[in-house]
């Protein structure tokens, strides 16, 4: 159950200044290594797409996840376990 | 900034507006106005009667608008309908609306220049988000052309606010400025509360636009998920296994936060202990949200909370965690938190605070005062009244027990003032009804544990930041929000002087605010840590050879009623005198610089090693000084 693996969070987000900004700087006050972050437009030109991975356990992933959704311009965030 | 960003964003934007109906439409919908004239119409619909803020270039276009505004919409009694109060610092203006924010359960507005007024009210924002107060801050920034060019008096505030704040908008098009006013007061004070900044280039206050009197700014993804919380009713089944749970316990308690405060849920929380008798401590943040005077409240829990409270928690076999989140002040040690305990119960507004620190066995994320009201009618109309039903006799003599054997007490043989005693003879004459404002240290610690509070929101304190200077400020905004209320400063000499200035203010504004300044030569706290971790090195917390004289200090700021007390036998005479004065008072009393703060759970320990200090019966006994490491927090 603690055991660390790899994780990718979608976030569909508002297009807003700073957006971004705030969802990178959630993850490193939090402590959490964004391994890889990919951000793309989608049709709706006022929302993009970002992808990103993180290790973690279960629980610390859960965590930053609701911290996310707390963020205003959040959208979504969906989220799965990869293998490790 | 390049110009398709700004396009961009103006296509993002666009404001969600709902037709209006004829009924509806505002007075001055269609009127023309600058940006400015529309930020202070919006924060006058919002019902905003006060500011609080510090002038500067990037601002003075609002600053004007404020002045016209006043000028031509005089009250009855021909005072201003949105008076700006100028602190002596931003910090200042943004303790204030705290403290305004804190004691009327309203959102605080503060309105300064861009660069540094916008970074002196870093601390203030940061420290509002930490306890979940409601803030809109407005600040003036560079024009928009200039942003990213290291002008005069530019800061990052989006980034450097973004980090700190519930969240902060800047505004490159005006076009959307007035619906993102209003989605900042909307967003501060939903939810879980929290400060907003938005910061509002130089240009776009002055540019001519056409007020539309509605709208706000889509944030779907906030709006959806706060929907979501607010409508979530707790069902039968969710009622029926709390109660099954609670029917299995014979010693359940109450650990209520700050969030019962916040959410107006503290009547609820009467009714639910009336019905239940389930007794009560609360957090820090908490005190006040149940009566403290009542025979089942155990004041509050933690590092330096009653002893009678601490020990109730481990002795519980039930938790019901209310608006509460397992801090470490609380849950030093999350898993030796309420050992005894087979079931822990969490209701939150805030989904993250679920299981965040320490696992619940049932949770409802949901509005507190309707899930209390909603447990209530389920109890009712299922019969349960374990209460009336004497379920927990045994309980209650042994929670009343606890708090006559492990009161909190002191040296009262002293020939030195003790702390305590202060506050005891303020309450005595005050009921648990002053307003009581703090700095941050022992004498934040010695006003938490010997005040009483009998209602909400008379408890103003820095708690999670825990940040000195605090206290004037937040008190000068406390008497904004309730002007007939009595509201007392208890402050520290360290504290004090982190915003000495705002004492000015108190006296420019006429406010009948009172200071009492437990003056202990020096940083209490940071010595009583040095006493036990560091073996007495008081490395720069020793103010003993500092020459200030507050009294003359005060009285250079206008204070008429400014006395140091330094004999015991004078306590009540001149507390008495100080409370009855009509207008500011500063009351000096030279206390005992060795009286300490007890109960002490060291950091990183848990209840059960709790330190009592000389004069307050322990357990157990405590455990040693050498098992304290001194890299805890
Ligand atoms: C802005 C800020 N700086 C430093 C601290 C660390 N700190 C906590 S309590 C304290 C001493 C406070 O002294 P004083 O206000 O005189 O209160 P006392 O403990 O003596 O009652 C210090 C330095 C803090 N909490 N806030
Ligand atoms: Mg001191």
């Amino acid at each position: 159950m603690n055991a660390v693996t790899q994780h990718t969070l979608t976030i569909m987000l508002q297009n807003e200044t700073g957006a971004l900004v705030r969802v990178a700087g959630l993850f490193a006050s939090r402590s959490y290594n964004i391994d890889s972050l990919n951000v793309a437009a989608t049709a709706d030109p006022a929302i993009s797409k970002l992808v990103l991975s993180i290790r973690g356990d279960d629980q610390a992933v859960v965590q930053i996840v609701r911290q996310t959704r707390k963020l205003i311009d959040v959208l979504e965030v969906s989220h799965q376990a990869t293998a490790d | 900034m390049p110009r398709n960003r700004t396009i961009v964003n103006a296509q993002l934007m666009n404001t969600q507006s709902t037709p209006a109906s004829a009924g509806n439409l505002h007075p001055l919908a269609a009127k023309s106005m600058s940006g400015a004239e529309v930020i202070v119409q919006v924060l006058a619909d919002e019902g905003v009667d006060v500011m609080f803020g510090y002038s500067g270039g990037a601002i003075l276009p609002v600053y004007d608008a404020v002045f016209r505004y006043n000028a031509t919409h005089p009250n009855d009694d021909g005072s201003e309908p949105l008076p700006l109060i100028v602190p002596a610092n931003e910090q200042g203006a943004g303790f204030m609306a705290a403290g305004y924010a804190r004691a009327s359960g309203k959102v605080g507005v503060a309105v300064v220049t861009s660069g540094p007024g916008a970074t002196n009210m870093v601390t203030p924002v940061r420290d509002s988000m930490a306890d979940s107060i409601p803030l809109v801050v407005i600040c003036g920034q560079v024009g928009v052309a200039a942003i990213g060019s290291d002008a005069f008096q530019e800061a990052p505030v989006s980034t450097i606010m973004g980090a700190c704040a519930k969240h902060v908008f800047l505004v490159t098009d005006a076009s959307v400025l007035e619906a993102t006013l209003r989605t900042a007061f909307e967003i501060a004070r939903s939810g879980r509360p929290g400060p907003v900044v938005v910061d509002v280039p130089k240009d776009v206050q002055n540019t001519a636009l056409t007020f539309a009197g509605q709208g706000q700014l889509p944030i779907p993804g906030y709006r959806a998920r706060l929907r979501n919380v607010q409508s979530a009713q707790l069902d039968d089944a969710g009622c029926a296994s709390f109660f099954e749970a609670l029917a299995k316990a014979e010693r359940p308690l109450i650990y209520a936060g700050g969030g019962v405060i916040a959410s107006g849920a503290a009547e609820a929380l009467r009714g639910f202990v009336a019905d239940f008798g389930l007794p009560v401590t609360t957090t820090l943040m908490g005190l006040g949200a149940f009566d403290t005077t009542d025979p089942l409240a155990l004041h509050f829990l933690g590092m330096h909370g009653t002893a009678y409270a601490n020990y109730a928690v481990e002795d519980c076999d039930f938790v019901l965690t209310l608006g509460a989140r397992f801090d470490d002040r609380v849950a030093g040690v999350p898993d030796k938190f309420a050992p005894r305990a087979k079931f822990i119960a969490q209701v939150d507004i805030d989904p993250a605070e679920i299981g965040k620190v320490k696992t619940v066995d049932w949770h409802h994320i949901g509005d507190l005062r309707r899930t209390l009201e909603r447990l209530r009618e389920y109890g009712a109309a299922h019969g349960i009244q374990p209460r009336q039903d004497g379920r927990y006799a045994a309980w209650h003599a042994h929670i009343a027990e606890l708090k006559r054997v492990h009161a909190l007490n002191y040296d009262h043989d002293s020939e030195l003032i003790q702390p305590y005693a202060v506050i005891e003879a303020i309450n005595r004459i005050t009921d648990g009804r002053a307003i009581i404002s703090t700095g941050v240290g022992q004498h934040q610690m010695w006003a938490a544990q010997y005040f009483d509070y009998r209602a909400p929101r008379h408890w103003l304190s820095s708690g999670s930041m825990g940040t000195m200077g605090f206290g004037l400020p937040a008190a000068i905004g406390a008497q904004f929000a309730r002007r007939d209320a009595t509201v007392i400063d208890i402050d520290g000499d360290g504290s004090i002087r982190m915003n000495l200035g705002e004492l000015e203010t108190v006296t420019t504004y006429g406010l009948p605010v009172k200071i009492v300044l437990l003056n202990n030569r020096g940083d209490g706290m940071v010595r009583q840590w040095q006493k036990l971790f560091f073996k007495g090195r008081f490395a720069s917390s020793d103010k003993s050879l500092h020459t200030k004289d507050f009294i003359k200090a005060v009285q250079a700021d206008g204070f008429t009623w400014a006395r140091r007390l330094e004999r015991k036998e004078e306590l009540a005479d001149t507390i008495a005198e100080f409370l009855a004065f009509e207008g500011p008072a500063f009351l000096e009393v030279m206390i005992d610089p060795d009286a300490g703060v007890y109960p002490m759970v060291g950091p990183g320990m848990s209840y059960a090693q709790m330190i009592t200090g000389d004069f307050i019966a322990s357990r157990q006994r405590a455990a040693g000084d050498e098992t304290l490491r001194n890299d805890m927090f």
